[in-house]
């Protein structure tokens, strides 16, 4: 139980990193934060640094060695891990051994058979129908067989061709994959062998698991999200509302969230967008409470242009764009959530102390990702020094980023190229789209590569794009 | 062309190396019983399968790893202050004086002969499965390259891109990574040897095996 005597291992990086220390702290919590040497100068090295006392800080040889964080964990006396998003966040038998080892911790993140039943894009599927939860059409179990693939991407082929569709086209997905990671179209019957192989090994190399999941393409959806937090017993869940996570790379990489998912009241859509977001999250509640989920999720969803709403996976963890929801949500009109805090707090077991009733979600935010990319070159990302990283502070904004602001910093090539997170809230969708400009005029952001080029980023796209934000 | 002897005679002048030995991961250390000025063997056997001295016992989570010596040589410097401690990844734990091999040497003036394709950036490198299955079957000089071919995956920040091997046609010499290494921007990747001239590396070879002379 909850008795504020925890230490917890942050199994992470970068701004998550720097998130979850500051919540340990607000919760009167120790904390030890992990580092690899390319790493050395990001900024939650330096948060722990300053803020952890001692044992706070320890480098490893990876993130993703499970070995160094419990070697770690022992040594700095840990009651609990955090695994952030990515790394372990989602990996069952990590979660497993946190839980049943010699010396046991607490995983913060749902309980490792939970991670398991949801975290496979199949069995979400399989249970999603037993419950009679939309999902989109396609297999119902990951293939390792070619011929087998083969004849069931013609079988899709064949029905759209029944049906009429004026374009024809199947998404080929890595069984294990998420993030928008391992996906790829295809539109021509003769070029999915090759596909189906390039996803095959890519799976194989970067999942450990050769599954292939093959689905219909839907054209021109939106990518929504429900947020859903539960507490450990598993019986008492709450949502904090939608998000729409529409606007992407080409990579099917977020790069703008925004809360709720539609803006009714703002824009005309062709279908009842208020009940829209109604069965979304009804419908993420109702499997929730069917696998006694005990901790923070995100039920992922995507809906066509005629509003019908297939569920698409679970995302077992927080989730990047958990702020976003956050920074539109306050408990019994306490101000602002924090997710991550809830997260730790109801991970070590505290009770939930609300119910939905208690919870309001108040105007809109969004949520940009700042990140040194070239978007018309397919975002390809740039690597450099990173010279000058500034913005104007408001009471609207909240920026969580790992880039120190007062020195230099030379981005790692070794991880996610995110380099902050910049969230914005209003009281309508016109402020926000407003303030959101006006934060990313101010932004200052300088850099130099090794050839002496000047830093490339995605403002230009973000600025262009948030004038379209929770549009179809 | 090559002038072998200047860079034998060169080589000659600083015949040795020193090798930091610093741990893999983190975990608790174990010294074994070494002093400095004591020799270490490196790996032996035909396929370098006999492990180097054991320099340090290495335990975490349950699990001990003996960190054997590298390469031959010297102890130069010992870290005795950290045996019982618990260490983190990259600690440096002592220092070995290495003379080079003959195998080495002929390394050196391998990278210096052959065509060197480099990682254009830093990132992780596979070969693509096709080539990665000949070089398993049937070694690295089985495979065969010219200017164009599909020869690498780069992975670098959650992407992965094809990369086309540039440069002359010729024979995979030498690899210089394995699959999945972070590699540094300009580091070579693979030597590749024109067919015409791997009689005149073969000479090279020959010359230095029978020029260097090793020592203890």
């Amino acid at each position: 139980m909850y008795s504020g005597e925890h230490r917890v291992l942050i199994a992470n990086r970068g701004e998550i990193a720097i998130r979850i220390a500051r919540a340990c702290i607000e919760l009167n919590l120790s904390f030890s934060c992990v580092y690899t040497e390319a790493d050395r100068h990001s900024g939650h090295v330096r948060f722990a640094r300053e803020n952890g006392g001692s044992k706070s800080l320890y480098c490893i040889s990876s993130y993703s060695d499970a070995n160094e964080i419990f070697s770690v964990a022992d040594s700095c006396g840990a009651t609990a891990i955090h695994p952030g998003y990515g790394f372990f966040a989602e990996d069952f038998r990590f979660a497993r051994r946190v839980a049943e080892r010699e010396k046991p911790l607490i995983f913060i993140g749902p309980s490792w058979w939970i991670i398991r039943e949801l975290g496979d894009k199949i069995n979400t599927k399989r249970l999603a129908r037993s419950l009679g939860v939309p999902t989109i059409p396609g297999s119902d179990k990951p293939i390792y067989n070619e011929l087998e693939a083969v004849e069931f991407a013609d079988s899709l082929f064949a029905f759209q061709k029944e049906q009429g569709f004026k374009a024809s086209a199947i998404m080929v997905k890595a069984s294990a994959g998420g993030g928008g990671m391992g996906i790829e179209e295809v539109t021509d019957p003769d070029e999915f062998r090759s596909v189906f192989r390039r996803i095959r090994n890519y799976s194989k190399r970067q999942f450990n698991d050769e599954g292939v999941l093959i689905e219909q393409r839907i054209y021109g959806f939106n990518h929504l999200e429900v947020q859903i937090v539960s507490e450990r017993s598993g019986q008492k869940h709450v949502h904090f509302g939608t998000r729409n996570c529409s606007i992407q790379s080409s990579g099917n990489q977020k790069r703008i969230e925004v809360a709720p998912g539609f803006a009714s009241e703002d824009i005309h859509y062709i279908f009842n967008a208020t009940s829209v977001l109604d069965c979304i999250t009804s419908h993420s509640l109702s499997m929730a409470q069917e696998v006694s989920y005990d901790n923070v999720g995100t039920w992922e969803w995507i809906v066509t242009p005629r509003g019908e709403p297939f569920l698409m996976e679970v995302n077992t963890r927080i989730q990047v764009e958990n702020g976003v929801s956050a920074a539109i949500s306050s408990i019994s009109g306490q101000g602002k959530v924090d997710i991550v805090r809830e997260q730790l707090r109801l991970g070590l077991g505290a009770d939930i102390g609300y119910s939905q009733h208690d919870i309001s979600l108040n105007g809109l935010a969004l949520e940009y990702r700042i990140i040194a990319e070239n978007p018309d070159r397919n975002f390809a990302p740039w690597v450099g020094t990173i010279e000058r990283f500034g913005w104007v502070a408001e009471d609207w904004l909240e920026v969580f980023t790992q880039v120190p602001t007062d020195c230099e910093y030379e981005i790692p090539t070794e991880f996610d190229p995110n380099l902050a997170l910049a969230i914005v809230h209003g009281d309508s969708l016109e402020q926000v789209r407003k303030r959101g400009i006006e934060f990313l005029d101010g932004l200052e952001l300088r850099g130099v590569d090794r050839a002496g080029l000047q830093l490339q980023s995605n403002i230009s796209y973000l600025k262009e794009k948030t004038s379209i934000i929770l549009e179809f | 062309m090559l002038n072998i002897k200047e860079l034998l005679e060169e080589i000659k002048a600083s015949p040795y190396e020193e090798v930091e030995i610093s741990v893999p991961h983190t975990g608790i250390v174990e010294f074994s019983d070494l002093k400095v000025g004591d020799k270490v063997t490196g790996p032996t056997g035909e396929w370098k399968e006999k492990p180097g001295t054991v320099l340090a016992k290495l335990t975490r989570e349950r699990n001990t790893k003996s960190i054997p010596a590298p390469e031959k040589g010297e102890i130069v410097s010992i870290r005795h202050d950290l045996e019982g401690k618990f260490v983190e990844a990259g600690e440096v734990l002592l220092r070995i004086r290495h003379f080079l091999s003959k195998e080495e040497v002929i390394q050196l003036i391998l990278k210096k002969a052959l065509f060197l394709f480099n990682a254009p950036e830093k990132a992780k490198y596979y070969f693509t499965p096709e080539i990665d299955t000949k070089i398993k079957g049937s070694g690295e000089r089985s495979v065969k390259v010219r200017d164009g071919l599909e020869l690498f995956i780069v992975s670098r920040m959650k992407r992965e891109t094809p990369l086309n091997y540039t440069g002359p046609e010729g024979v995979i010499y030498a690899v210089y990574f394995h699959n999945g290494d972070n590699i540094d921007g300009g580091q070579p990747l693979i030597g590749v040897c024109p067919e015409d001239q791997l009689k005149h590396i073969q000479d090279v070879v020959t010359r230095v095996q029978s020029e260097w002379e090793e020592r203890d």
